[in-house]
């Protein structure tokens, strides 16, 4: 194995001695698996990304001790949770020491009459969920990686959820955390003091800065959730349109209805519609006069959403949607919810059939700038794939973020032909991932409603977004990270050390 | 690609083979299969997923790994299926176009191109060695294992040898969970279903393959095979699911459209049987149990219906059933070769899947899968969870007396 000459047989040995041999991975096999998330990049480049060394440590104990030793020697620390994150935010960037943080997913408390629980971060949702049946609660953060993603990088990342309209996202959910700073120093984050507190106004409030830091502030260990009874009724009526605009004006109608059961809604706009036509084996077929499609979703007791339901069809059927049955609509929001896939394949200009990886690039936009975001965003990637026969646009679909309709997650799904993917054609996509974010903040929205900004290309302009915020953050980075090691290269915040950060 | 590391002309062909498949995994790497996995569920290293599995060859592809490097972690895997069920790209064009991710296949051939090179996990191997000296399984634990002692469980049970029907006995059940060969052999006998036993039956020749062993496991098969034609049998009833896989995929495999032989799995049949009145359970059982869904039936066959009708027709039964779905993410850590070289995850495994049990207050575990009744047997002990293999219970509810042992040495 070859160590970088920063981490010495000595480092190893503290490691070794902290964790114990087992849980200090040096093998080439387990650093490479380690170095990847499931955005595609240019696979003749893994080996850039390799890190040095894994460790798998079990406590927050093990943690602060990892860190310890990395901010003795210098060395960079490379969280990561379940390896789902898009934004490369698990992935090393000047290799170091991998913290895999996934043998730490013990539940440590119910407390099924605060409604919380405490959990290690390496615990996944639907497998705590399945332990919180029996209480007749739910964990109510449910990305589309809902069945993959883990606690500690919903924390990492800030993460959004399907349902957030009605529950909240993942920095609603999370009461609070044990968080290990890069001395190795221990803290609870949450709002104020008290680890199940939901509401505080004592002091600045942390939590926020500690969650979507993307692993470059510490490490979260432990975390306090907030629980909701398990919804008894689940509704997702999907509805058809002959065009975006009807489908777009009636996506917010559904959002400004007020029905407390709404957990969300999802527009689907042509490209999207013509590619699962197209190439999605789950599509259940519509006529070819179907252009758009709308969904909502409710969920809550039997009677509260049988009663919203209503007002929903009416709202929709008023604007001129219509319903696809029931047997569709169940059908596609578990196709859409419980199993989110895409195809394995997309087409070429000349139309054959490729295999294709998916890619989703995502921003918050307000309501009213979808419909120009749109139509930029598709014109980006026509361009790019004028240029390379490696992309394929598969479509856009946007998401209520909030239950008032004030914002949604935006994305576009590029198919990109990994397997032919070089430098060109890279080089090519990192500028048109530029050029979307551009695009996103030009019309006054958020680079990312759910991933996160890090990668490149889209990162370059997070100073141009966050303003003087942007100085505040390499304040902060430089105050709590005196020596970069938390996942340094990460949101240009090496920026800090070298110039600028004064505030 | 860097030059950085030479594969070896077999290995140049295995990537060819499966460049395609595992980059289809490789990009989507969702890992929704993940948490259903039962070593990731115990280790929680992301090392040993199926995902990694697949990321590996891309890497050898890339002249990055070598099958040396990554043998070893493919010992991970108790081949159990639920990756293969849980991942999205099986579920949705599985649907349409019975597409499946391959990751117990994969695991199987990366096993045997390991061997094929010439690297060898030393369990495995002396596994395999032990096998081929003896020609049955050496068996965990100190059981006289030998050709004279494969039919010693049917002792006293008076059964023919020979006849166009035979009862294949896996090497675990022979050797050391007697009780369920007995079970069997005697129900089917008060149904007045005809059958012999093997003139010279060999281990099947699965754990091999399952290990990497190809051409011994092909030896076996060869040997089986020809014993079967030899004396006219055209009919091979199964007890074990791992024979059950071995009979009904490595077999048509290894012999394409010669073979003819029918398999039937034991399970199936005794539903028909109690279906059409032939058996009558009657002696109430009286005993709160759960049913393990064995991998190879449920996650690998798609067979859980037929169980819980046999189990559903045993008065006094009372049954806490855990429907099959829920089932993916179970196993006992038997299967695969994991005990031979990680007892210790089988242990885990095992245990986890008790703690499920135990959740659900009930006295007994039954499972339908002798490999799995060792390791469940052992966490049941420390749980007081009593772990019984369905054809026993089932005698017992027709009032057999069935003899033999649920573990230990071989005798009646
Ligand atoms: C099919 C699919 C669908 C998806 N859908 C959604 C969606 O609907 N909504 C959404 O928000 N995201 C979605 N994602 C993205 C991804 O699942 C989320 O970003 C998720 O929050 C990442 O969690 P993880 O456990 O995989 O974290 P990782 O990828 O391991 O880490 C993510 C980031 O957090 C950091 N981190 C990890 N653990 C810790 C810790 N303990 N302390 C501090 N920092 C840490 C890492 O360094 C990294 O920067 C999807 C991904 C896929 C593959
Ligand atoms: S096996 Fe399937 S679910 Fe698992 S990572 Fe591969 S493609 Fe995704
Ligand atoms: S077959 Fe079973 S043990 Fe093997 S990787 Fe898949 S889920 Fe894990």
């Amino acid at each position: 194995m070859t160590l970088a000459p920063e981490l010495s047989d000595r480092v190893l040995g503290e490691l070794v001695d902290a964790l114990g041999g087992e849980y200090v991975l040096t093998s080439k096999v387990a650093r490479m698996n380690r170095a990847r998330v499931p955005a595609p990049f240019p696979v003749h480049r893994w080996r850039e990304r390799i890190p040095d060394l894994v460790v798998m440590p079990g406590s927050t104990a093990e943690v602060a001790e990892v860190l310890r030793v990395a901010h003795a020697h210098r060395i960079p620390i490379v969280p990561r949770d379940g390896g789902t994150g898009l934004t490369d935010g698990a992935v090393p960037e000047r290799r170091g020491i991998v913290v895999d943080v996934k043998r730490m997913n013990d539940i440590r408390e119910i407390d099924p009459v605060n409604r919380t629980c405490t959990v290690g971060v390496g615990i996944n949702m639907l497998k705590l969920n399945e332990e919180l049946a029996p209480y007749g609660l739910i964990y109510p953060d449910d990305p589309a990686s809902y069945p993959c993603s883990l606690v500690g990088g919903r924390t990492g990342t800030s993460g959004w959820s399907l349902i957030g309209s009605r529950y909240g996202h993942s920095r609603d959910l999370v009461l609070s955390f044990e968080f290990v700073l890069p001395t190795g120093r221990v803290i609870r984050v949450g709002d104020g003091g008290g680890a199940k507190v939901s509401k505080s106004s004592s002091g600045y409030q942390l939590k926020h800065l500690f969650m979507g830091h993307q692993g470059t502030l510490g490490i979260a260990t432990e975390a306090t959730l907030k629980l909701y009874p398990k919804p008894e009724a689940e509704l997702s009526p999907f509805w058809a349109f002959p065009d975006y605009e009807a489908a777009y004006r009636c996506v917010q109608q559904l959002a400004h209805a007020g029905i407390a059961t709404f957990a969300g809604a999802v527009l689907f706009d042509e490209w999207k519609v013509a590619y699962l036509r197209r190439d999605d084996e789950a599509y259940i077929p519509q006529p070819a006069d179907v252009r758009a499609l709308v969904c909502a979703v409710a969920y809550g007791h039997e009677d509260e959403v049988r009663a919203g339901g209503r007002r929903l069809m009416r709202i929709a059927r008023d604007a001129g949607a219509r319903y696809l049955g029931d047997e569709i609509s169940q059908g596609d929001w578990a196709a859409r919810h419980d199993r989110y896939a895409t195809p394995l394949h997309g087409r070429t200009k000349s139309g054959q059939v490729a295999p294709m990886s998916w890619h989703c690039e995502d921003a918050a936009i307000n309501y009213t700038e979808l419909p120009q975001v749109r139509l930029e965003w598709h014109g980006i990637v026509e361009r790019l794939r004028e240029r390379f026969d490696v992309f394929d646009d598969w479509g856009m679909f946007c998401y209520t973020s909030a239950d008032t309709g004030v914002d949604y997650l935006t994305e576009i799904d590029v198919g990109i032909w990994e397997q032919n993917l070089d430098d060109d054609a890279w080089a090519a996509w990192v500028d048109a991932k530029r050029d979307i974010a551009e695009v996103a903040l030009r019309y006054g929205g958020s680079i990312s409603a759910c991933h996160g900004s890090c990668r490149e290309g889209e990162v370059d302009l997070v100073p141009m977004e966050l303003g003087g915020g942007y100085d505040v953050m390499l304040a902060v980075k430089r105050a709590i990270d005196p020596h970069n090691i938390m996942n340094p290269g990460k949101y240009g915040l090496d920026r800090a050390y070298t110039s600028g950060g004064d505030v | 690609m860097t030059e950085s590391h030479a594969h070896s002309p077999v290995t140049e062909e295995f990537i060819a083979e499966w460049r395609n498949a595992s980059y289809s995994c490789f990009s989507s790497g969702h890992k929704f299969c993940r948490e259903v996995c039962p070593v990731m569920q115990v280790t929680r290293n992301e090392s040993w997923t199926p995902t990694a599995f697949h990321a590996n060859v891309v890497a050898m592809e890339q002249g990055e790994l070598t099958v040396e490097e990554v043998a070893e972690d493919y010992v991970n895997c108790t081949q159990c299926g639920a990756c293969e069920l849980r991942c999205p790209n099986t579920l949705f064009t599985g649907d349409f176009y019975r597409f499946r991710t391959r990751t117990v296949d994969l695991v199987k051939q990366m096993r045997t191109l390991a061997v094929d090179n010439g690297v060898h996990q030393p369990g495995y191997r002396r596994w395999n060695m032990l096998t081929d000296e003896r020609t049955h399984e050496p068996v965990l634990g100190e059981v006289p294992v030998s050709q004279e002692h494969v039919r010693d469980w049917s002792a006293g049970l008076d059964l023919p040898i020979g006849g166009e029907t035979i009862l294949f006995v896996d090497c675990e059940a022979a050797f050391y969970r007697t009780s369920v060969p007995r079970a069997v052999a005697q129900i089917l006998q008060r149904a007045g279903y005809e059958f012999g036993l093997m003139r010279e039956q060999w281990c099947c020749g699965g754990p091999a393959a399952e290990m990497g062993y190809r051409d011994q496991a092909r030896r076996f098969a060869e040997h089986n095979l020809a014993d079967w034609r030899a004396s006219g049998v055209r009919r091979v009833l199964v007890l074990d699911p791992h024979d059950y896989i071995t009979f009904t995929e490595d077999y048509p495999n290894f012999f394409g459209d010669d073979y003819d032989i029918e398999i039937v799995l034991v399970i199936e049949l005794l539903a028909g049987l109690i279906e059409d009145g032939t058996l009558r359970p009657e002696i109430p059982v009286e005993r709160t149990i759960t049913y393990h869904d064995p991998c190879r039936l449920n996650k690998r066959k798609g067979i859980w219906q037929e169980p819980r009708q046999i189990l559903r027709s045993i008065p006094g039964l009372t049954f806490h059933d855990v429907d099959h779905v829920t089932q993916w993410s179970y196993c006992s850590g038997g299967g695969g070769g994991l005990p031979v070289e990680k007892p210790e995850l089988t242990a885990k495994i095992s245990a986890s899947r008790l703690d499920q049990a135990a959740k659900l207050d009930v006295d007994t575990l039954v499972s339908a899968c002798p490999w799995s009744e060792r390791p469940l047997s052992e966490a049941g002990d420390a749980r007081s969870v009593d772990v019984v293999d369905i054809h026993e219970l089932l005698a017992e509810s027709l009032g057999i007396e069935v003899g033999g042992s649920r573990g230990g040495g071989g005798g009646v």
